[in-house]
């Protein structure tokens, strides 16, 4: 029987609004995803029950929030399957997780060092090692995926002796591609360098085991798997965290500190100064509960029927481009020649349908695929087959509004 | 030489924009108006006569005969053009000094426009009105 996501709309309260006098119909979930009441009520129950600084003091408060923050952190290690918990590092999201790898790992690199990464990353997978290779003189290399994300076999070439990072994302959030992740880790872990996957787009949908994936670190963010915003992880294998130099610095991550040296803690809490978005922490771990609490194989296997409907629908009409995957993505991205992708937007918008136009923090593989942007719908769980369809309706409708006679 | 604003006066446009209820019928009413802008050609459209700022590329061309301006303008996208026919119609034939004395923010919001566009796009139009009142 086909799952029935009915079940879980009445956890997402907000889905039930009108927008401009129309049902919401929110399509706009590989940017955020909305929370479910467990998350909103964890939260809550932390301010109002549990609040106090983690770590700190020896009183009742704080050690009842010091053990809500711990077991998050273990909730967080089986979610991904993580060895130990002291691999979870919390952090304000992808963002902040690819930056910390970025800085802490500065003190390998050589010029002439290779970093490499795929045409298919988001500015946060890029940027980072962009700059990285700025300031120690490494190389920045691209493997060039298709479109497709499929892998060729000269694709080899790029992994060179002198690759010391490889970082790649899972699922590219412009087009939902899913990228030839075991392939390319092989090739990496054979010369012998870092790996870092961000898994932003793919922690919502898919079960994640970074055992078998068997990469040094993974980031992603909690706003975008049902959590609150401003909290992520890194997890990273143990080695490869002990060689990351703090990129902050400050209370928590010490244990020693005289005017003239510091002695840094051990981790997890070496790469977390300061205090911690505490009740992003919470949130996230009900978040995790929540999705664990789902039968995740129905859930991927619904988002993926309810992309590939919207795929097959468009697909023949002559004048729509679609640059996502037939099967298997949980996100359409097209474009429609001759017709702004603000327009369409303007006008789903003013029918209660949320999606995204732009470039989705893509710039490079928006020049690969030849266009400024894309529209894109990207689904979750609790979306409807109902949703999917309005949104071919109405975005048919827009293109017969917008086009000239 | 074409007006730069076609047939359109600017009385019938605020009173197009204004009688608009809803999101839909601002859509639509601008799609309309987007029509009556005449385009500019490739050598008009060049990076010179392009404003930053806007999330769609603008192009706006500035002229002055016997101290009154001109205006003309194009979009790649057809909402920002029918934008561009609204806007215009405000200060096309006008000194420079009376347009700078306009408070374009307000008017804009009068015809309906200021809760339609969103955020990165009115911003756009912020860039536009301030160039408008540029020397
Ligand atoms: C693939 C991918 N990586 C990284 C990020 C950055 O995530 P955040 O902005 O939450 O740090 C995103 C967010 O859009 C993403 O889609």
């Amino acid at each position: 029987m086909a799952f029935d996501p009915s079940s879980l709309r009445p956890l997402f309260p907000i889905l039930s609004q009108q927008a401009y006098d129309h049902p919401l119909t929110y399509l706009d979930n590989a940017a955020t995803t909305q929370k479910p009441l467990s998350v909103l009520d964890a939260i809550q129950h932390y301010y109002r029950h549990d609040n106090a600084n983690v770590h700190r003091g020896a009183h009742c408060l704080s050690d009842r929030a010091t053990n809500r923050f711990e077991q998050a952190r273990n909730t967080v290690a089986h979610f991904i399957n993580a060895p130990e918990q002291s691999h979870i590092i919390w952090t304000k999201g992808a963002t902040e997780a690819i930056n910390m790898v970025a800085f802490g790992l500065e003190h390998l690199l050589e010029e002439g060092d290779e970093i490499l990464i795929t045409s298919l990353e988001h500015h946060a997978n890029l940027v980072p090692w962009q700059q990285l290779a700025f300031r120690t003189g490494a190389r920045l290399r691209v493997l060039p995926l298709t479109s497709k994300g499929d892998w060729a076999p000269e694709f080899s070439r790029y992994f060179t002796d002198r690759t010391r990072i490889f970082a790649a994302t899972q699922i590219s959030n412009a087009i939902g591609t899913t990228t030839p992740l075991k392939i390319m880790l092989e090739h990496a872990k054979q010369q012998g360098a870092f790996t870092l996957v961000d898994g932003a787009q793919a922690v919502a949908h898919y079960p994640i085991d970074v055992r078998t994936l068997d990469c040094d670190f993974y980031a992603f963010s909690g706003h975008k798997m049902y959590g609150p915003t401003g909290i992520g992880v890194l997890y990273g294998k143990n080695h490869a965290l002990e060689v990351l130099m703090p990129y902050q610095t400050g209370g928590e991550m010490v244990r020693h500190v005289s005017h003239h040296a510091t002695e840094f803690n051990v981790l997890p809490y070496r790469l977390e100064a300061g205090t911690p978005n505490i009740e992003g922490v919470i949130g996230l771990a009900a978040a995790c509960d929540f999705l664990s609490a789902q039968d995740r194989n129905a859930l991927l296997a619904w988002e993926h029927t309810l992309a590939e409907h919207v795929y097959s629908r468009l697909h023949k009409e002559g004048d729509i481009e679609i640059y996502s995957p037939e099967k298997c993505a949980t996100l359409v991205s097209l474009s429609v020649p001759n017709i702004h992708i603000l327009d369409l937007n303007a006008y789903l918008d003013s029918q209660g349908v949320a999606v995204r136009a732009g470039s989705h923090c893509a710039h490079p593989l928006m020049a690969q695929l030849g266009v400024a942007g894309t529209l894109r719908a990207s689904f979750a769980c609790y979306n409807t087959m109902e949703e999917a369809n309005r949104f071919c309706d109405v975005l048919l409708e827009a293109i017969d509004l917008l086009s000239d006679e | 030489m074409t007006d730069s604003l076609g047939q359109q006066k600017p009385v019938n446009i605020k009173a197009q924009l204004q009688a608009c209820r809803s999101k839909e019928e601002t859509f639509k009413a601008l799609v309309t108006l987007s029509k009556t802008l005449p385009r500019l050609s490739a050598e008009e459209k060049i990076e010179d006569n392009k404003i930053k700022g806007c999330e769609s590329a603008v192009w706006l061309i500035t002229t002055e005969t016997n101290g009154v301006r001109h205006f003309k303008a194009d979009s790649d996208a057809k909402l920002m053009r029918g934008v561009l026919v609204a806007i215009l119609s405000l200060v096309e034939g006008k000194t420079l000094t009376d347009i700078q004395q306009m408070d374009l923010k307000t008017e804009l919001a009068e015809l309906n426009l200021a809760s339609y566009l969103t955020s990165s796009r009115s911003n756009g139009v912020l860039a536009i009105c301030s160039q408008l009142q540029r020397t």
